[in-house]
């Protein structure tokens, strides 16, 4: 497993961002639904090694991120796309994505070659020589990708990925993550439930910290057949249902009926 | 047959070739970056091009920034010439101090959140800018006050008052997370510290002349450099 996460939590203050989540994910593509505040970024900047847990235990490609080494070694293989992507103006798409190659410790020699591959895979090659001032939120976002699977990794952890993406953007990203998926774990938390749907061979769904849905896209749809549930399609109606269900029952017990908050929560 | 191992003999086919690969070949030779003399000597000291590319991207060692730090320190060795008193060495800790805050940090450096998710310590390229903003501005410091005719107890004495107020904007950055508190602290710090001295001794160039005092700035700039050093440090969590 790439992804072991037993009892996760993490408070800000006296508020639990993430309240005792648990999952495992091998390679495919993993889908993070969940309304907004519901602790998708939380439990992704963990994962991502960016803010330690408060509780809980986690591993990371079968290591220990909360010792030196192993975290470096997780880190190498890591690819990370930040809801709130920041980038310096001035630089071009091909020298923001070199930047984090080499902040990744990848071999100096791989890595023009790894950027090229990069920018090309997500179609900015025509824009590899423009500076990221001009380009669109759509563009800035592909870079952004370009950066997160320049070391071709092994965990892929990606935050709203498509927002801004055009239609046409959506579906070619999409390609991209179904081939991704084939040989690492890709994360992907969304919105939208139709990238969740066309890519994703696994998903969860998270309120308030924690996950009260885990299963196939399939078994989703399947929750909101004859729910009555609000939802213009299949997986919006198992979305509605799950989310409808989640919230009837007292705090401390999910949907599922197999995630439980620590006894602080607020 | 690949782009990497084509036959050029005419023995294979043209549709063998892997165009795409080739393509990547070629992009990766016509959008490589050609770092710059000052990165390559910085990659080879480091031993590391990831911390030298973060180390030429530092926010205060930026051109602009520099032209503004040589303008300051010149116009103050100017001023230093005709009035006497000794304005490169009051001001040189201040301007220092604002570099080293403006080194790294959230809404500072733009990747920053990204730059945590990397294997090369964030720890180590805070060091690494701070170190190389020092020695900017402590040899920038020392030409201007040496062109301003000042006097050698001038002249060095205040280096070590320099290394306290670089300190103290570090720690402050570093604790509260942002470079313009960072700034306000060692900017105020220093102030508070001329003033005192010209209460004290009668004259404004005592916080950098007065031999005694080499050692409280020296253990002030420790606890400092401690604190900063704490509140950079990466917290185990839970595992």
């Amino acid at each position: 497993m790439n992804i072991e996460l037993t009892d996760l939590t993490r408070r800000f203050g006296r508020t639990y961002a993430v309240a005792g989540v648990s999952m495992e994910a091998g390679p495919g593509v993993f889908g993070l639904l969940g309304p907004n505040g519901a602790g998708k970024t939380s439990l992704l900047r963990m994962m991502a090694t960016v803010l330690p847990p408060t509780s809980g235990r986690m591993r990371l490609l079968g290591r220990d991120p909360g010792s030196h080494g192993p975290r470096r070694e997780i880190r190498r293989r890591l690819g990370y796309l930040p809801q709130n992507l920041g980038y310096y103006p001035g630089f071009t798409v091909a020298e923001f994505v070199e930047y984090f190659a080499l902040l990744k410790d990848m071999p100096p020699g791989r890595v023009p070659r790894a950027v090229a591959a990069a920018v090309e895979q997500v179609g900015l090659g025509d824009k590899a020589k423009a500076k990221l001032r001009t380009l669109s939120g759509g563009m800035l976002r592909r870079a952004g990708i370009a950066q997160a699977i320049v070391n071709d990794p092994e965990l892929l952890l990606l935050d709203e990925p498509t927002a801004g993406l055009d239609p046409e953007q959506r579906v070619a990203f999409r390609a991209i993550l179904r081939g991704l998926g084939e040989r690492a774990t890709v994360v992907v938390s969304t919105h939208l439930v139709e990238d969740v749907g066309a890519a994703c061979s696994q998903v969860a769904l998270m309120d308030a910290g924690k996950v009260v849905f885990d299963g196939t896209p399939g078994e989703l749809i399947a929750r909101g057949e004859g729910s009555g549930a609000a939802g213009d399609a299949p997986l919006e109606r198992g979305y509605s249902a799950v989310l409808a269900a989640a919230r009837s029952v007292p705090a401390t017990r999910s949907a599922a009926g197999t995630q439980r908050g620590p006894e602080t929560w607020a | 047959m690949t782009g990497e191992g084509m036959d050029w003999t005419g023995s294979g086919s043209p549709s063998d070739v892997d165009l795409g690969r080739v393509w990547t070949g070629v992009a990766a030779e016509v959008w490589r970056r050609r770092p710059g003399p000052a990165e390559r000597l910085a990659a080879r000291l480091l031993r590391s091009p990831g911390l030298a590319r973060a180390l030429v991207t530092t926010p205060s060692l930026l051109l602009g920034w520099v032209i503004a730090t040589v303008v300051v320190l010149a116009a103050g060795a100017a001023v230093t010439r005709s009035t006497g008193t000794p304005w490169v060495a009051l001001f040189a800790p201040a301007v220092a101090g604002a570099g080293i805050a403006y080194a790294y940090g959230p809404g500072i450096d733009p990747t920053w959140e990204l730059s945590q998710s990397m294997a090369v310590s964030d720890r180590m390229v805070l060091l690494v800018r701070a170190l190389a903003v020092f020695g900017l501005n402590a040899a920038a410091g020392l030409v201007a006050t040496a062109a301003s005719g000042a006097a050698a107890a001038v002249t060095f004495g205040w280096l070590v008052p320099m290394t306290a107020v670089c300190a103290l904007a570090l720690a402050a950055a570093t604790v509260s997370r942002s470079a313009n508190v960072g700034v306000a602290a060692g900017m105020s710090g220093w102030a508070i510290t001329v003033m005192a001295g010209q209460a004290s001794a009668g004259r404004l160039t005592a916080a950098i002349t007065d031999s005694s005092l080499v050692l409280p700035y020296l253990a002030f700039a420790a606890c400092c450099g401690a604190v900063a050093w704490y509140a950079t440090r990466i917290p185990r969590g839970a595992s």
